[in-house]
């Protein structure tokens, strides 16, 4: 056996069934295994696409993506979503073909540095140096990417050791370490919980990571304490939970901002107190003592000094440290605050109001359908207005922020969920940044749903230079976009615009209940934009709520 | 504030380059360092003076992140002959 068919009897061993890349020079040996079959391989159109792709298939699956390209140019196109994975936290491995071990150092044809380059964008890398290293670098590799705080490795892999001989290895069996939580760190967090006249849960990404959604659940309803999530933690919590605010930070509710501002115990769990969240970070949740519950113990202390801190596994510590709280008045104040700062979906005239059309959308789509956001204006809207239930259906570039990522994610999504139904929610911005994948969903004949908002600008963009740069629209109009539904007919992907409300119900019915692809071009007024926002280096409460 | 970290590793060609990426992202200067293989083992042993106004324990709390290392300890800084 080479070693490349030892890579593909590797991932099936890892119980990898579907792979995303593209082929080339020095990667050839591996596809050349993969047409022997036992791994299914898909053709994205970019590298980047492909990394996408496997970053939806891991969020919306919990399992490890894989993705594949050549050397030089395929590693580089790799980048940008092997970034987007650590800032997310998502176990991807990447594989690259390397030119052969000789020629390294070279400067030969399609030669880059690659493990140079992964050194900001991975969790860990390796370059194979010989044979005998490649069966315990690919188990190391599935290990780190998915332990810990996960996220995404790549494996260089020389061409000469592709073709050469590969070298038997067996795996270690390791014993799983037995996790012992600390007592007194236990009873302080319950004691510091139950002392608590204002507590408030702010659930970040990881507790999804850590699989720990059904404790924290149980956690919210034995302790009946209010929470808010970031971005990355949308679908936590049932949306619609007794004292649960939605997002916070820049874009979050008035509710959950406000929430933050006036709490006394806040208990971070699985979240990192991005900038995105905190605003201005020495005013962030002032009054507040914090219980930091993280697995990453680099997290603690990083921007927020704690008074309680815990590294343990989620699953373990959401029960240990539940107690009974006394919080009545806070959950009324809550209660308040919830229904005073509902969102609003009035809305005057024939334009259509993309929040409201969300808003109908996710009232009028199966429970686990899944929705996979690009960047940008739209991107909070679907944050606010839609919701999801699991977070797995709510796939969504939050740490990176990569525009082009909502097409390619929602292919791996796709992929790997067959029976449910998947929306892109795309911009004219961003839907034009891996357009290409259009050709994936062809190629495929994946009957992802395309919901493309566009305002003819680079939406958020613009937002900014309209509120913080006097209205100079430097490069953020976009009224040269081509005919979007044209582009994708040429990609067999029957599709409709709309520009009016009443036109919505027919068109939302074709879309949702098309058996292909479908893409849905929805025209909408380049003058909206995300209320509430958090300025720059303002703390929380100061949210402007319009233009004026 | 001047530190002074030992990090004790399993070699690897990069790791080096691994632990200085580390420590310039995260807003530390190396001030100077020494870095050896030792045998037959196999490990690499590098000390580090680090200038920071940051607290070192974020630095520290990203280096035990990095694959490979096997201990770090902390102390006032050392005297280094230009080695490396």
């Amino acid at each position: 056996m080479n070693g490349a068919h030892f890579v593909v009897q590797a991932l099936k061993e890892k119980n990898v069934t579907q792979v995303f890349g593209y082929p080339g020079g020095a990667i050839m040996p591996l596809y050349d295994a993969l047409y022997d079959g036992g791994v299914d391989h898909l053709l994205c159109r970019h590298e980047q696409g492909a990394a996408m792709a496997a970053i939806g298939y891991a969020r919306a699956t919990g399992n490890v993506g894989v993705c594949i390209a050549t050397s030089g140019p395929g590693a580089t196109n790799l980048i940008t979503g092997l970034a987007d994975a650590l800032l997310d936290s998502i176990p991807v491995i990447a594989i690259t073909g390397q030119v052969p071990t000789h020629l390294i150092g070279t400067d030969a044809f399609q030669e880059v540095d690659v493990l140079g380059l992964s050194l900001a964008c991975t969790k860990h890398s390796f370059l194979v140096q010989s044979a005998e290293q490649l069966g315990p670098i690919i188990e190391q590799a599935f290990e780190v990417a998915t332990t810990g705080r996960p996220g995404p490795v790549l494996i260089d892999i020389p061409k000469d050791i592709q073709v050469g001989q590969s070298v038997a290895y067996q795996v270690a069996q390791l014993a799983a370490k037995q996790q012992i939580l600390d007592a007194q760190l236990v009873e302080q967090a319950q004691q510091m919980i139950s002392n608590a006249d204002k507590p408030l849960l702010y659930i970040g990404g990881g507790v999804g990571m850590a699989k720990a959604v059904p404790e924290l659940r149980d956690f919210v309803k034995n302790t009946g304490i209010p929470s808010v999530c970031t971005l990355k933690a949308i679908g936590c919590i049932e949306h619609d939970s007794p004292y649960f605010m939605g997002m916070v930070g820049m874009h979050g509710s008035k509710a959950s901002n406000l929430a933050i501002q006036e709490c006394d115990l806040l208990i971070a769990v699985g979240a990192r107190f991005d900038d995105r969240v905190t605003g201005k970070l020495d005013e962030f949740a002032p009054h507040a003592k914090v219980i930091h519950l993280d697995i990453d113990a680099a997290e603690i202390n990083k921007l927020r000094a704690v008074t309680l801190s815990m590294t343990d596994d989620l699953k373990l510590v959401l029960p240990a440290i539940s107690t009974n709280t006394d919080i009545a008045p806070w959950q009324q104040h809550v209660n308040d605050m919830k229904i005073e700062f509902a969102n609003r979906y009035d809305h005057p005239g024939e334009p259509i109001f993309a929040p409201a059309l969300l808003r109908q959308i996710a009232e009028n789509i199966p429970s686990d359908t899944v929705i996979c956001s690009d960047v940008g204006q739209h991107q909070m809207w679907v944050a606010q207005h839609m919701f999801v239930d699991r977070p797995e259906n709510h796939i969504s570039s939050s740490g990176l922020g990569t525009m082009g990522f909502g097409v390619p994610a929602a292919v791996g999504a796709q992929v790997a969920r067959p029976d449910n139904m998947v929306i892109a929610v795309a911009g004219d911005g961003s839907f034009m940044m891996n357009v290409q994948e259009l050709g994936t969903i062809k190629r495929k004949k994946l009957p992802v749903k395309i919901l493309l908002i566009d305002n003819q600008r680079l939406g958020m963009v613009r937002q900014w230079q309209k509120l913080f740069f006097k209205g100079r629209y430097s490069e953020t109009i976009l009224t040269d976009n081509p005919d979007f539904v044209t582009l994708a007919s040429a990609f067999d992907i029957p599709g409709e615009t709309i520009v009016v409300k009443s036109q919505i119900n027919a068109a939302l019915d074709r879309f949702l209940n098309s058996e292909g692809a479908y893409l849905l071009h929805v025209s909408i007024s380049e003058e909206e934009n995300v209320w509430p926002l958090v300025p720059p280096g303002a703390p929380n409460d100061q949210m402007m709520e319009s233009v004026e | 504030m001047n530190n002074s970290i030992v990090i004790k590793a399993s070699n690897s060609p990069e790791f080096l380059e691994r632990v200085l990426r580390v420590c310039r992202h995260r807003g530390f200067s190396v001030d100077s360092m020494s870095s050896q293989t030792e045998q037959p083992q196999q490990t690499l042993s590098i000390t580090l003076n680090i200038v920071s106004e940051r607290d070192i324990s974020l630095l520290t709390k990203q280096i035990e992140k990095i694959i490979g290392v096997i201990e770090i300890t902390l102390s006032k800084p050392q005297e280094i002959k230009a080695t490396a």
